[in-house]
């Protein structure tokens, strides 16, 4: 009998986006209330299911009783989900986020969609099915197919508010197609080369076979899932389709979108990495590891000096997204036990700050039709709720001391420095410094500027706003306050992977 | 280099699979023109799943259904997997090609939605309109 709670966490929003359009043909006030309350039970069932494999440890689900990777020596042929301690808290941090942008939704969705609304919460409650199945999924064929779930609800999304989003949703779709195809192709040789899509077994075959890793079906396989994986999360020669798609998005939407599309991608490829290929493959001559750490360092680098050259505030947070994703690849590549449990705590931590910072920019295009840098000087007269939390996130995305942010790059930089990648420590140090300037130049117009009126009417904040951005600042001081048991909870998870 | 040639002579369908790949690839990068951009995707995704076909073929063999007719067989073990065709990459082709439809079905409205706004499916075109 196996442990089913995964499933009823992954079934539950499914099941209700699959009902929703039959409520909403009569009712249609009811799809958000009923949305809302999925999310939230999804969210509870996932903190129950953290505290029964804390508990317990983890267990797996075979689907219809067929043999898995546990039930040795039957070849796995089922298909099989993974509930462990890592996906367990990318679980709560999914869902939780995602109830949370729920609740802000509402004020800021699209007043225009009409009996659309209906659709909207089944594309959204869509999206974070496929999501979670991504987190669960324990065989490669079963991660494409639910990224492109995820991602098809996501380019419909994106596309809703009609006019340039279209285009920006038809660039998306086309980048994004293309991530999954390349993913597909590498499923495909790795299943020429080894007969088998199951993680574990292949896992296992790849470590009995040594020959295996230096055959040409399985560099091709590993390659092509890296270029998939890479479009996905937007690592930064493969992140043209990220800054347009979240800028265009609805407000209520690109939260949603850049809190948790790019980091569920990259857990999945961090899943494959140290979970199938092991943190000491190779293809070819090159060192996979030290590969990404290069192509991390020059996203960080790179996406934020280009966030600091933005005018448009969605577009610049887009930005310091790519440059996090970097960050996050300095950690994961360093192959010692501090830099990886500091990088998945600092992807935790990015997923909140993120998701935190489009709120701010929605609520201020809501509140004060500001979109631009400049436009921002008209916060001052608004509420003091939103630049609380713009301060207390933008302390963290800079990383000072009580914030989370910081204990995330402090254990990346003290890994890179255990590893002796000196060059990699100089990468996080130059982002962090242009993330300063970045907010700087916020800052400076929101305090400084004194050319506008300073007079500006005080708008009362809609309350679901109030609470999304308070629920995003307060997490990410109570993670930087509670970092120390996290991180020694990721360090077991690195131990594990075989750190 | 000849030896080369001759090798990918013998298997016409990895050839096919790479030209149809790189194809597809260039029409969905450099076509100005929306509709044939998608049809290069759909060439492209076609050429995977073509491939996936190719690793799953085998030759003098029959679907992994046992009948009535083979209890006798089943009975002694006499069952010879080198009969029967392995359905697995079959089952992943049927998956693959029900997300590709999907796709496709999403982005053709989507440039239903483009052309009804902008009156044209010219990358360049719909750029110079929003100026």
């Amino acid at each position: 009998m196996s442990y089913p709670l995964p499933v009823i966490i992954f079934l539950i929003p499914f099941l209700t986006a699959i009902c929703l359009p039959m409520v909403g043909l009569k009712k249609r006030h009811w799809c958000r209330p009923l949305a809302l309350i999925a999310v939230c039970a999804m969210c509870v069932a996932a903190v129950v299911n953290l505290l029964e494999v804390l508990a317990h440890g983890e267990t797996r689900y075979a689907f219809g009783g067929w043999p898995i990777s546990t039930s040795f020596p039957a070849a796995s042929i089922g298909v099989e989900w993974v509930n462990d301690p890592l996906a367990s808290v990318m679980l709560v941090v999914l869902s939780s986020l995602a109830s949370v942008c729920l609740i802000y939704s509402g004020p800021v969705s699209p007043q225009s969609l009409g009996s659309r609304v209906v659709l909207y919460y089944t594309l959204i409650l869509m999206l974070i099915s496929g999501l979670t199945g991504i987190v669960l999924a324990g065989d490669i064929f079963n991660v494409f197919v639910f990224m492109e779930v995820a991602a098809l609800s996501a380019y419909a999304l994106v596309g809703i508010p009609g006019g340039r989003a279209l285009i920006v949703a038809f660039r998306y779709l086309i980048l994004g197609t293309l991530g999954a195809s390349f993913y597909l192709l590498g499923v495909v040789f790795f299943y020429a080369a080894t007969g088998t899509l199951n993680m574990a077994d292949l896992a296992q075959q790849l470590a009995d076979k040594p020959e295996l890793m230096t055959s040409k079906a399985v560099i091709a396989g590993t390659t092509f899932m890296f270029i998939g994986f890479g479009i996905k999360m937007a690592l930064f020669p493969l992140h043209g389709w990220l800054p347009g798609a979240y800028t265009r998005a609805p407000d209520a939407i690109s939260p949603l979108l850049a809190a948790l599309m790019t980091k569920v991608a990259l857990y999945g490829w961090v899943r494959i990495m140290f979970w199938v290929l092991g943190a000491g493959a190779e293809i070819g001559q090159i060192h996979v590891l030290s590969l990404l750490g290069v192509l991390g360092a020059f996203a960080a680098v790179v996406g934020a000096l280009l966030a600091l050259s933005q005018q448009d505030v969605k577009r610049m947070f887009a930005y310091g997204g790519i440059s996090h994703v970097g960050l996050i690849l300095i950690g994961v590549s360093q192959g010692n036990q501090t830099a990886f449990a500091g990088s998945l705590f600092y992807l935790i931590n990015d997923a909140v700050m993120q998701a935190g910072l489009f709120f701010i920019a929605g609520s201020a295009i809501y509140h004060h039709k500001a979109q631009t840098v400049d436009d921002l000087a008209s916060l001052r007269g608004g509420s003091p709720w939103m630049i609380g939390g713009l301060i207390v996130l933008a302390l963290s995305m800079i990383g000072i001391p009580p914030t989370g942010g910081f204990f995330g790059k402090w254990h990346i930089i003290l890994g890179a420095i255990e590893a002796h990648n000196y060059w990699a420590v100089a990468a996080v140090i130059i982002a962090t410094i242009l993330t300063m300037a970045y907010f700087q130049k916020l800052f400076v117009r929101i305090f400084r500027d004194t050319h506008l009126p300073s007079d500006v009417e005080r708008i009362e904040t809609h309350p679901s706003i109030r609470f999304s951005v308070a629920v995003t600042s307060i997490a990410i001081i109570l993670l930087g306050v509670c970092s120390d048991p996290i991180i020694r909870f990721f360090r077991d998870i690195a131990v594990s992977a075989g750190m | 280099m000849i030896e080369h040639i001759v090798a990918g002579l013998q298997r016409p369908n990895f050839v096919a699979f790479v030209i149809l790949f790189l194809w597809g690839f260039f029409v969905m990068v450099t076509h100005p023109n929306l509709v044939k951009k998608l049809i290069g995707m759909y060439l492209l995704q076609t050429s995977i799943i073509f491939l996936l076909v190719t690793i799953g073929a085998k030759k003098q063999s029959t679907v992994p259904i046992l009948q009535a007719a083979d209890a006798a067989a089943i009975a002694t073990h006499e069952v010879d997997p080198a009969d029967y065709a392995n359905p697995l990459p079959h089952v992943l082709t049927l998956t693959a090609i029900v997300v590709q439809v999907a796709t496709l079905g999403v982005s053709l409205a989507l440039v239903a939605a483009i052309y009804q706004k902008y009156g044209s499916l010219d990358e360049d075109e719909i750029l110079k309109r929003i100026e």
